[in-house]
C-alpha cells in the first residue's frame, strides 16, 4: 500500500512540474510582448519596463520559471495588472477560492446522493421501466449543457415560482448558513446534474458487470439473502471502478464551475479567471488554472488512496 | 452456464462478414438510428442555413407601437413581418439567428475534431509504432500532462494566451474562428492520440504485421498501408463520441464570451444575451439556443453510443 | 423407495438472441445416500446446466421447462426462491471450478464462510468466527486462524479451493456438488483435494454429484458415472462396469483418450469432430456425425436411454445387448 502510495505520489511530481511549466510558458505563447498585449492601448514606457523587471521578463525563461515557481511555493502568486491593478493574486483567488470550492462540494455532494442509489436500482431492475426511466434521464443529463440547464432553473425558480433563491448572485455564508446553502443550491444543480449521470452510467455497468461475477452466483448457491448479496457483493465490488470515475470526472467539475458561476453570478475563481482573459491579465489566469489542475492532480492521489481502501488487491499487493 | 452458451454464438458470428454484422448490430438498438437521424437533421440545417432561414440574422426588425424587443414566439414587426420564434434584444429573429448559429456550431465542431484527429492520430500513430522507445514515451507523458488540464479550462486558458478576437502572428492575421478551432483542436487531440496508440499497438501484435515484416516491407508502408486502415473504426467512434464534446466545449466559450464574437450569430453568445433578459420573461431568448445544443449534444451521443455498441457487441450486451 | 436425489426428465434452455439452447434435453438419474456419482462429458454437454438445475440457479435467458428434482423425496422445482435459499447453502451445496472468481475479492475468506453461517445458524458473530476457522483447519488449511483473516487473493490456487470447500461444507450439506473442483490446480493438489474430499464425505455422510472431464479423476473417486453428449445422458454405470464393457461409440472413445491407470491429465478432445450446435441439433443421434458406427437409423432416430444389462443404461442402437453378441457388426 505504502509502496503503491508513493509511487504515485513520485509520479504526480513531474506531472506537476510539466504542467506548471506549461502553464507559465502561457504568456509566451502569446504573440508579441507580453507586457505590451496585457496593457493594450496603456502603453506607458517606463511603467513597461517597471512591470518587465517585477515578473522578471528581463531574465532567461527557464530562470524566469524557477523564480515564478519558488514565489508560488512561498505562496506569492503574483501581481495583478489589469484586473485589480497592483493587487496580490493570493488575495484575489483568497477572496473566491471559497464560493468555487463550495459549489463543486456541494455539486458532488448532490450528484452522489443521486447518482449511485439511481445507478444501483437502475442495475438491479435492468430493461424495467424505472431503468429505462433513469437511463433516459441520465442520457438528457450528459446531454443538457450546465449553462442552459442553470438557465433553465432560474427561469423556473426564479422567474416563474418567484423563489428569491432561485435568482442567482451570492449570499455569503456571514448571512446565515441557511441563505447562503440556497442561493447556492440551484447552481449546484445545474453544474451536478451532468456528472450525476456520468457517475449514475457507470454505476448501472459496473453494478451489471458485479452481478455476472462468479462470486455473486457462489453466493447465492450458498443460501446468502439477496439484500446481502448486493450489498458485500455486487456493491461493494461495483463501487471499484466507479471511484476512478468519480476521480477523473472532478475535472469536469472544476471546469464546469467557471461556467455555472458565470450563470448564476457567483463570485468565484471562475469569475477571476474569466475577466483575466477579457483584461489579459497573465497573473491571473496563470494562478487559477494552476490552482485547478493542482487541485484536480490532488483528487487524483486521494482517489488513488480510496481505491486502495476499497480493494484489498492494491492494499495488500497482487496480481492486480 | 454462460460459458457453454458462448461458443454456440461464436460459431453463428463466424459466418457473417464484419460489415453486415456491424449493420445488424447498430441497426437493432433504436436509439442510435434516432442519434443518425438527429445528425442529420443538424447536418441540413447546417449546410442549407441560407434558404431554410426566414431572415437575414444581423438584421434589426423595430417592434410596432406597445412593444419592445425581445419580442415573443408569433410576434410581427412594425412592418407586419412574422417571426416564428420571437426576436432578440435588437430585434433580430431568433430562428434564424438560431439557425445560422447552429451552422456555425457545427463549422467549429467539425473543424476542430478534424484538425484534432490530424493532430492526434500522427502522435497515437507514432507512439504506438515506436512503443517502448522514448519517442513512445515523450509523446504519452506529454498527452499525460495535457489531459491532466480539465479541457474546457486548458481551452480558458490557451484562449487567455491568444487572447480574445482574431491574433495577428507576424504578417499572417489568423481568424478568431480558426482561433476557437486551433484552441479545442490542441485542447482534444490527446484523447485521439491515446485511442490511436491503442489500436496500433493492439494492430501490431497481428499475425498479418508480422507477415509484413518478414516478407520486408518497409516501416512507414506497413504503418499506412497494413496498420492504418484497420485503426479507422475506433478513430471514427472516438470522433463521433467526442463531437459531442466539443459543441458542448464550443458553446461553453461562446456563452463565457471568449469563443465566437458579435455580430457573428453563436447559440452560446444568445444564451449569455438572454440571461438579462429572463426576469423580463424572455424565456424564447434562452430556449431556443440551448434546446438546440442540447439536442446536437443528445444526437452526437447516441449515434457515438451506437456506433461503439455495434463495434463492439460483446461490450455493448453488458452495457445494456 | 427413493435416493437422495431423483431427477427425472429434466430439461433446461435457454432462449437467446441466436435461437433456443437445448442444454439440458429430457434428463433422469438418481443419486442414493452416500454416493458418489461422476458425471463427464466434454464442455457443451450439459454437466453445469444439470448442476445449476438441481441448485435452481438457472437465470434469464435460461429456464427450466419441465422435469422433476426429488430431493429428500420433495420437488425443488416446486419449492419458492424463499424455500430455495433456506436449502441453498445448508442441505443443497455446490463448489466452483475457478476458485479466484468464485471467491468475493473484496471479504476475507473467514468473513464468506461466516457469512453462510450467519443465514442458516443461530450462531452468535464470535462463535461464527470460530466455526470459520475450525472449518479452514478441517479442510488442511495450515495456520487456519490467520489465513481467516486473509483475502482471496492472498492465497494459493489449493489453498482458494479448500476455502471455497470450507464454506460449501460448513452447514454439513447432504448433497455436495462439485464443478469441475479442480481444474485450475496441478497434479499433486488435485489429488489432494479429492483425497480431502473422499475424507470429508465419510465424514459427514453426504452425497457428491462431481462434474468432470477427467475420467481418471471418476475412476478413483466415484462408484458411478453418467456420461453426458450434447444435453443428453448417453450412457449411465458402475464404474467398474463402464471401465469393463463400455457401451455407447462416444464412451469408447473418451475412455480410448486416456492412457491405462496411473494416467497423467487426460483430455477428451482426442474424438475427431465437434460438439454439435445445441440450437441446430443433428436429426437422429446427437453423437451420429461423429459416429464411426453411425447408419440410417442413427442418422435418422434418436436412441433412448435404456437398459442394456442390470444397472447399465446406454441410448445408442449400436449398443451390443450379451444376448445378441456376436451377431453384430464389428
Amino acid at each position: 500500500m505504502i509502496v503503491f502510495l508513493s509511487k504515485r505520489l513520485l509520479l504526480a511530481i513531474p506531472t506537476l512540474l510539466v504542467a506548471s511549466f506549461l502553464i507559465f510558458s502561457l504568456v509566451h505563447i502569446a504573440p508579441g510582448d507580453p507586457i505590451q498585449v496585457m496593457l493594450g492601448d496603456f502603453q506607458d514606457p517606463e511603467l513597461i519596463a517597471r512591470l518587465r523587471h517585477e515578473m522578471g521578463l528581463d531574465l532567461p525563461l527557464l530562470q524566469q520559471y524557477f523564480h515564478w515557481l519558488g514565489n508560488i511555493v512561498r505562496g506569492d502568486l503574483g501581481i495583478s495588472i489589469t484586473v485589480q491593478r497592483g493587487a496580490s493574486v493570493t488575495d484575489l483567488i483568497l477572496q473566491r477560492f471559497a464560493v468555487t470550492v463550495e459549489l463543486a462540494f456541494f455539486s458532488l455532494i448532490i450528484a452522489l446522493l443521486i447518482a449511485i442509489p439511481t445507478g444501483i436500482i437502475s442495475a438491479l431492475r435492468q430493461n424495467k421501466l424505472s431503468d429505462h426511466l433513469s437511463r433516459i434521464i441520465a442520457l438528457l443529463g450528459v446531454s443538457i449543457p450546465n449553462f442552459f440547464l442553470g438557465i433553465l432553473l432560474i427561469l423556473f425558480v426564479g422567474v416563474y415560482l418567484r423563489k428569491p433563491w432561485g435568482a442567482g448572485g451570492y449570499v455569503p455564508l456571514s448571512r446565515g448558513l441557511l441563505k447562503n446553502l440556497a442561493h447556492m443550491f440551484l447552481p449546484a444543480v445545474a453544474l451536478g446534474t451532468a456528472y450525476a449521470a456520468i457517475i449514475m452510467r457507470m454505476m448501472r455497468s459496473a453494478m451489471l458487470d458485479a452481478m455476472s461475477q462468479d462470486f455473486v452466483r457462489t453466493a447465492r448457491a450458498m443460501g446468502i439473502a439477496p439484500a446481502d448479496i448486493v450489498r458485500r457483493d455486487i456493491v461493494k465490488n461495483a463501487l471499484i471502478p466507479v471511484v476512478t470515475v468519480i476521480g477523473n470526472s472532478i475535472g469536469y467539475l472544476l471546469g464546469g464551475s467557471i461556467v455555472t458561476e458565470t450563470v448564476f453570478r457567483l463570485p468565484g475563481m471562475g469569475n477571476l479567471v474569466i475577466m483575466g482573459v477579457f483584461r489579459r491579465d497573465f497573473p491571473v489566469i496563470q494562478a487559477v488554472v494552476l490552482i485547478i489542475v493542482v487541485v484536480r492532480i490532488a483528487v487524483n492521489l486521494i482517489v488513488d488512496l480510496t481505491y486502495g481502501f476499497l480493494d484489498p488487491r492494491i492494499r495488500y499487493g497482487g496480481e492486480r | 452456464m454462460a460459458r457453454e452458451i458462448q461458443n454456440g454464438e461464436y460459431e453463428l458470428g463466424a459466418h457473417r462478414t464484419l460489415l453486415q454484422e456491424f449493420w445488424r448490430n447498430f441497426r437493432r438498438n433504436r436509439l442510435s438510428l434516432i442519434g443518425g437521424i438527429i445528425v442529420l437533421f443538424y447536418a441540413v440545417l447546417a449546410v442549407f442555413a441560407p434558404l431554410i432561414a426566414p431572415y437575414d440574422p444581423i438584421e434589426q426588425f423595430d417592434a410596432p407601437r406597445g412593444m419592445r424587443n425581445p419580442m415573443p414566439p408569433l410576434s410581427r414587426d412594425v412592418d407586419g413581418r412574422l417571426f416564428l420564434l420571437g426576436t432578440d434584444k435588437f430585434g433580430r429573429d431568433i430562428l434564424s439567428r438560431a439557425i445560422y448559429g447552429t451552422r456555425t456550431l457545427l463549422q467549429v465542431a467539425v473543424g476542430s475534431i478534424s484538425i484534432a484527429m490530424l493532430i492526434g492520430v500522427t502522435m497515437g500513430a507514432v507512439a504506438g509504432y515506436k512503443a517502448g522507445t522514448w519517442v513512445d514515451e515523450l509523446l504519452m507523458r506529454a498527452v499525460d500532462i495535457m489531459l491532466s488540464f480539465p479541457s474546457l479550462v486548458l481551452a480558458i486558458a490557451l484562449v487567455g494566451a491568444f487572447g480574445i478576437g482574431k491574433i495577428r502572428v507576424g504578417p499572417f492575421t489568423v481568424s478568431n474562428i480558426v482561433k476557437i478551432m486551433l484552441v479545442i483542436a490542441i485542447t482534444y487531440s490527446p484523447r485521439f492520440a491515446r485511442v490511436m496508440r491503442a489500436v496500433v499497438l493492439q494492430e501490431m501484435a497481428k499475425d498479418y504485421v508480422a507477415a509484413a515484416r518478414i516478407s520486408g516491407a518497409s516501416g512507414v508502408r506497413i504503418l499506412v498501408a497494413e496498420i492504418l486502415p484497420n485503426t479507422i473504426p475506433p478513430i471514427i467512434v472516438q470522433a463521433s463520441l467526442m463531437m459531442a464534446t466539443t459543441v458542448l466545449t464550443t458553446s461553453s466559450l461562446s456563452f463565457l464570451g471568449l469563443g465566437l464574437q458579435p455580430p457573428r450569430p453563436s447559440l452560446g453568445l444568445m444564451l449569455n444575451e438572454a440571461r438579462d433578459y429572463l426576469f423580463w420573461g424572455a424565456w424564447w431568448y434562452a430556449v431556443v439556443p440551448g434546446g438546440l445544443i442540447t439536442l446536437a449534444i443528445l444526437g452526437f451521443n447516441l449515434l457515438g453510443d451506437g456506433l461503439r455498441d455495434a463495434l463492439d457487441p460483446r461490450q455493448a450486451r453488458r452495457r445494456r | 423407495m427413493s435416493g437422495l436425489l431423483d431427477v427425472e426428465g429434466l430439461v433446461t434452455r435457454f432462449y437467446t438472441e441466436e435461437g433456443v439452447v437445448k442444454a439440458v434435453d429430457g434428463n433422469s438419474f438418481r443419486l442414493e445416500e452416500d454416493e458418489a456419482l461422476g458425471v463427464v462429458g466434454e464442455s457443451g454437454s450439459g454437466k453445469t446446466v444439470t448442476a445449476l438445475s438441481i441448485m435452481r440457479l438457472i437465470e434469464a435467458p435460461g429456464r427450466i421447462e419441465a422435469g422433476r428434482i426429488l430431493f429428500r423425496g420433495e420437488d425443488l422445482l416446486k419449492k419458492s426462491e424463499r424455500e430455495m435459499r433456506r436449502i441453498r447453502g445448508k442441505d443443497l451445496s455446490m463448489v466452483f471450478q475457478d476458485s479466484l472468481s468464485s471467491l468475493n475479492p473484496t471479504l476475507t475468506v473467514g468473513a464468506q464462510i461466516a457469512r453462510v453461517l450467519k443465514h442458516h445458524t443461530r450462531l452468535s458473530r464470535r462463535a461464527r468466527w470460530r466455526r470459520a476457522v475450525e472449518l479452514l483447519a478441517a479442510v488442511g488449511i495450515p495456520e487456519p486462524a490467520k489465513r481467516a483473516s486473509h483475502y482471496p487473493h492472498q492465497l494459493s490456487g489449493g489453498m482458494r479451493q479448500r476455502a471455497l470447500i470450507a464454506m460449501a461444507i460448513s452447514c454439513n450439506p447432504k448433497l455436495l456438488i462439485l464443478d469441475e473442483p479442480t481444474t485450475a490446480l496441478d497434479v499433486t493438489i488435485e489429488a489432494q483435494i479429492f483425497e480431502l474430499i473422499g475424507e470429508l464425505k465419510e465424514e459427514f455422510g453426504m452425497g457428491v454429484f462431481l462434474i468432470t472431464h477427467d475420467l481418471s479423476v471418476v475412476a478413483s473417486f466415484c462408484s458411478r458415472v453418467i456420461i453426458m453428449y450434447a444435453g443428453k445422458i448417453v450412457e449411465e454405470a458402475g464404474v467398474h462396469e463402464l471401465y469393463a464393457h463400455p457401451l455407447h461409440p462416444y464412451t469408447r472413445g473418451l475412455l480410448r483418450s486416456i492412457p491405462p491407470l496411473e494416467g497423467g491429465e487426460a483430455r477428451l478432445q482426442s474424438i475427431p469432430g465437434e460438439v454439435p450446435d445445441l440450437i441446430n441439433l443433428p436429426p437422429g443421434c446427437n453423437f451420429s456425425p461423429r459416429c464411426a458406427l453411425a447408419d440410417e437409423r442413427c442418422w435418422q432416430v434418436e436412441p433412448e436411454l435404456s437398459g442394456i444389462t442390470p444397472g447399465h443404461r446406454a441410448a445408442c442402437w449400436r449398443a451390443e445387448r450379451p444376448a445378441m453378441a456376436g451377431g453384430g457388426h464389428d
